[in-house]
């Protein structure tokens, strides 16, 4: 997969026409979140549960002495199995509504660079809490990767 | 439009007028003091001046008409009730125009004729007062002669305000937050490193830190002093206030501020601008008398309401004494009776300082004639409420015929406040100190909490006290299977009422940086907040007002009563909302939740194509209100519904919140589980059927249950049986009709036959008991009546009708009455003989 994705990759400056991702991965599957979006990539150390909340908030986690609002990606995509590494695990720092979260995913990848002919709508048989979260598809030489959808995916009023 | 110059005219604008309001009332008072009007006049006509140049009309032409009139004051004319009332009205209008301009950036349209002109014409007469007031103008003349050259002050006080005060710049609160937070964060790292080098002996390191460590400190104390305002921003509207209320009550009032330069977190002088309002006008309408009774009391003629604010020991005390008549305490004792908060007994043993303390509970007023002022009963308990939200405390000592002193404790801040560090199944919480009574061992070898109806209490000297496992309450799993051989209640008091929450261990008390939570856990009740400790770990800031509401706790037992009664008043039901399946949250009322549980996955099992739990070695089955939860695979809440010594858990997805809601089902449902719809704060809740599940859940023991679908018809014409009894009798799985008369009563026994039972209300006329009585006697049959009555009190008229007299906020009498009663029919019913007064009271 690495492979695939690399051939695919390189890095250049995004012009127009063009969107820059950052590519992460759980369970495997890659996602591609808007490099505009993300603000720093970190190590969670510890993380404070936070009882009656969101199911898919993981907790509470110090960044640099700010706390931020750790959420499980693999949750939120109703991934299930497999063992999370909510502690000691890669976070993505996000800020949505002038709230800051940490998106906890398994792997971290390159910035991919994808023209905007390469999007294709998400189809239309797709889960529906996936395509909620999804904002499009991008064909990546034999991947498609699909783009998340930050608003979505931090905004647990309307889940 | 919006331009700097504006918004410099603006923010300088409303301080200034501020400061004039006291300076009016103060003059008015003291018409020799020509320096005020002086600064009065200044103001305005700086604001007439700039407002003509920044091309603001109103304002420009108000301003004018004012500082005509003032300049006729300030020229010797005498400041009469009018003339203060007149440029007291165009100064408001000078505000509103201002708020206005603030919002819109422009002036809004219409003029000001109607407050221009009579300050003109008023002007005209200062000007003239011969033509006026003939006689009594040339008295007053002669008296404002003295001042009247007043060049000379004026030109003095000008020259001492600019040598004196120091050098000010004005700077957005944005940036003083910003710089709190910085320095909050700079705190934690400080506190992060002092932990990390606590253990090592490295002089090298020791020395600039402990000197980073003490300029961190004297950083935060500096910043937090740049946070502060005086206490004067607060008290610069109470002589407008108290001026009003002299007017309003025909009383003489003198208003008297000390300790203006106290200073205060800005964020606590905004809280506190309501209750102390509140105070002062509780003051001036039940503290202080009449003139005619102070003169015949002996007193001066003018009352005196004394605001003082001073500092000690890390808070603020804000004091506010009358010398009026005090307070009477037997006329609280009485309306403590009336109320049920307490009985004659209690009372005998209170000290005078506990009786008056009940004016701060809910409803509490001993105002005979409700007045315009206060009176109405709402207030005393919003300032307590609003005072403790802080983490303050107000107390009031009275001496009959002396007067009253109301004393408000307040913290100095709110971003950073001490708090106990405990921890529960591994998980550290900080729980604010202010609340906290005391710490009590609660471990294995004590037995100072009982389990009673599956709740627990704590044994405390005399009283009772609700408590609560941290642990289970927040459904947290227990690390370990056996708890902690010496656990701790600690005992909290929010609102008058104590409860206790067991917790494993405490194990520090320090300042914390409070921070709020943020916008996707802001919808928890629980937490206030959240902090981070010396090692860098986040922990969640218990809200003890949100802990105690969020189990019911709010008011001691022996107050529970009083505590429906208000909410049957209010028609307003508890009701807890959760989330199973899609679509609108579900409700139930709390009455009927016995608790709620996390049933995890290794505690469940799967039984005949359903799931049970154990607890307590017994098998409850558990109920997926929705197919998507399934219990084996990760834990879920479960809402333990107890129905006639049975229990059985329904299984939800989440707990969102409890409300206290009217419980009017807006849209009726078709039937299943739910009983149909309303809307709750603008979104639209389903109601749960609870019988639909208890029907499922004891599908197999119907037919071992003797009264099941025993016949009840509950008349109430009111609606609050209907909503709050009938779901509980469902529960109970009788079969329940409700109906709004006698007449449509009857109409129910010809269409379906004799009931087994019948409710009625005893405390509604037309239902009471000679009703009832007529009822039974019509058909014949032996029907036993249950009544329902709101007072509690059981008087031999109500008891003539029906056979029972129950409280009727006490559902659980009823169950068991009507149980008793069922039972015993089915061996010999021989009518008033279950006339048992012991079970009714």
């Amino acid at each position: 997969m690495k492979n695939a994705l690399e051939t695919a990759t390189d890095m250049r400056v995004t012009t127009v026409g063009e969107e820059s991702y950052f590519t992460v991965f759980v369970a495997g599957e890659i996602f591609g979140l808007p490099v505009a979006r993300t603000q720093t990539v970190f190590r969670i150390s510890s993380v404070t549960p936070v009882p009656f909340a969101h199911p898919d908030i993981a907790g509470l986690v110090n960044l640099r002495g700010r706390i931020v609002t750790a959420v499980s990606l693999r949750r939120r995509l109703k991934i299930a199995g497999g063992s999370e590494g909510v502690q000691n695990g890669l976070a993505i720092g996000i800020e949505h509504r002038s709230e800051n979260f940490a998106l906890i995913v398994d792997q971290v990848g390159d910035v991919l660079v994808v023209a905007r002919s390469m999007e294709i709508p998400v189809p239309p048989h797709f889960d529906h809490e996936r395509s909620r979260l999804t904002t499009a598809l991008y064909r990546v030489g034999k991947l498609l990767i699909p783009a998340l959808n930050i608003e979505a995916i931090f905004d647990f009023d309307k889940s | 439009m919006m331009d700097e110059i504006l918004k410099d005219f603006l923010t300088e604008t409303t301080e200034h007028i501020e400061g004039v309001e006291s300076q009016l009332v103060l003059f008015e008072r003291d018409p020799k003091d020509a320096a005020l009007v002086a600064g009065i006049f200044r103001l305005v006509h700086t604001i007439k001046g700039t407002s003509s140049f920044l091309g603001l009309n109103r304002l420009q032409k108000v301003a004018h008409s004012a500082e005509n009139l003032i300049g006729e004051l300030r020229d010797g004319a005498p400041p009469t009730q009018t003339t203060v009332s007149l440029i007291l009205g165009a100064i408001d209008r000078i505000k509103v125009l201002l708020e206005e301009i603030e919002q819109n950036g422009v002036e809004p349209d219409g003029d000001d004729r109607d407050l221009t002109e009579p300050l003109d014409a008023q002007a005209e007469n200062a000007r003239n007062p011969n033509a006026a007031l003939p006689s009594i103008a040339t008295a007053d003349n002669n008296s404002a002669a003295i001042p009247a050259s007043t060049g000379e002050p004026v030109r003095m006080q000008k020259a001492s305000a600019a040598a004196k005060g120091p050098e000010t710049i004005r700077v957005a609160v944005d940036t003083i937050e910003r710089i709190m937070q910085l320095v909050s964060e700079l705190v934690l790292t400080r506190n992060q490193l002092l932990e990390l080098t606590r253990h090592r002996e490295d002089d090298l390191v020791k020395a600039p830190l402990q000197r980073l460590s003490s300029l961190t400190t004297d950083l935060q104390d500096a910043v937090m002093r740049a946070r502060m305002q005086p206490v004067s921003r607060l008290f610069s509207n109470l002589p407008r206030l108290v001026r009003e209320l002299s007017g309003e009550l025909g009383k003489k009032i003198d208003l008297v501020t000390e300790g203006d330069d106290t200073e205060l977190d800005r964020q606590l002088i905004e809280v506190l601008r309501d209750p102390l309002t509140h105070l002062i006008r509780n003051s001036a309408d039940h503290g202080i008398e009449m003139p005619m009774a102070r003169a015949a009391a002996g007193k001066p003629e003018f009352g005196e309401i004394r605001v003082a604010a001073s500092h000690e020991a890390g808070q603020i005390t804000i004091a506010i004494t009358d010398d009026g008549k005090g307070l009477d305490l037997e006329r609280i004792k009485q309306k403590v009776l009336t109320q049920k908060l307490a009985t004659e007994a209690d009372l005998a043993r209170m000290s005078e300082e506990d009786v008056y303390r009940f004016i701060f509970e809910p409803g509490f007023s001993t105002a005979v004639t409700v007045t315009n002022v206060s009176g109405r009963g709402v207030g005393m308990d919003v300032v307590r409420s609003n005072i403790e939200l802080i983490g303050g405390s107000v107390s009031v000592t009275s001496k009959p015929g002396r007067g009253c002193v109301f004393s408000l404790k307040i913290p100095l801040t709110l971003a950073i406040a001490p708090a106990l560090i405990i921890v529960a199944a591994g998980q550290r919480f900080a729980l604010p100190q202010h609340a906290v009574v005391e710490a009590v061992a609660v471990g294995s070898g004590t037995d100072v909490v009982e389990e009673v109806q599956n709740s627990l209490v704590l044994k405390l000297r005399e009283e009772v006290i609700p408590v609560v496992d941290l642990q289970s309450v927040l459904g947290l799993n227990r690390i370990t299977e056996t708890p902690a051989p010496d656990r701790l209640a600690v005992i909290m008091r929010v609102g008058g009422g104590a409860f206790g929450i067991i917790v494993d261990a405490v194990i520090d008390i320090q300042e914390i940086v409070v921070k709020p939570l943020s916008a996707s856990l802001a919808h928890l009740k629980t937490f206030s907040g959240h902090t981070i400790l010396g090692d860098g770990s986040v922990v969640l800031i218990l809200d003890p007002a949100g802990l105690g509401s969020g189990l019911g706790i709010e008011k001691q037992a022996e107050k529970k009563r009083e505590a429906l009664k208000d909410l049957a008043l209010s028609g307003a039901t508890r009701l807890l909302l959760f989330r199973a399946g899609p679509g609108a949250l579900k409700a139930l009322p709390v009455s009927l939740v016995g608790r709620i549980e996390m049933i995890k996955p290794d505690n469940v099992y799967e039984t005949n194509g359903g799931w049970v739990t154990l607890h307590q070695k017994r098998l409850m089955p558990l109920i997926p209100m929705h197919h998507d939860i399934r219990p084996g695979e990760k834990a879920f809440p479960a809402l333990v519904i107890i129905a006639r010594g049975r229990s059985m858990g329904l299984l939800v997805e989440q707990i969102i919140d409890i409300v206290e809601e009217e419980l009017i089902v807006q849209l009726p449902a078709s039937g299943g589980a739910i009983v149909g719809a309303a809307a709750i704060d603008g979104q639209p809740v389903d109601f749960v059927d609870i019988s639909y599940y208890l029907s499922s859940a004891f599908a197999g023991a119907h037919s071992q249950s003797d009264d099941l679908g025993k016949r009840v018809v509950v008349i109430d014409p009111d609606g609050f049986v209907r909503d709050m009894l009938s779901p509980v009798l469902i529960a109970a799985r009788y079969n329940v009709t409700v109906v709004k008369s006698f007449a449509e009563a009857e109409l129910a026994v010809k269409q379906n036959g004799l009931f087994d039972a019948l409710i009625a209300d005893a405390d509604n006329d037309q239902l009471g008991a000679a009703g009832a009585g007529l009822f039974r006697m019509e058909y014949g049959a032996p029907l036993p009546v249950i009544g329902l009555t709101a007072s509690g009190t059981f008087t031999a008229e109500t008891a003539r009708g029906p056979v029972m007299v129950i409280n009727k906020f006490e559902t659980q009498s009823v169950l068991n009455a009507l149980a008793a009663i069922l039972a015993c029919e089915t061996k010999s019913f021989t009518g008033d003989s279950f006339f048992t007064p012991e079970m009714a009271a």
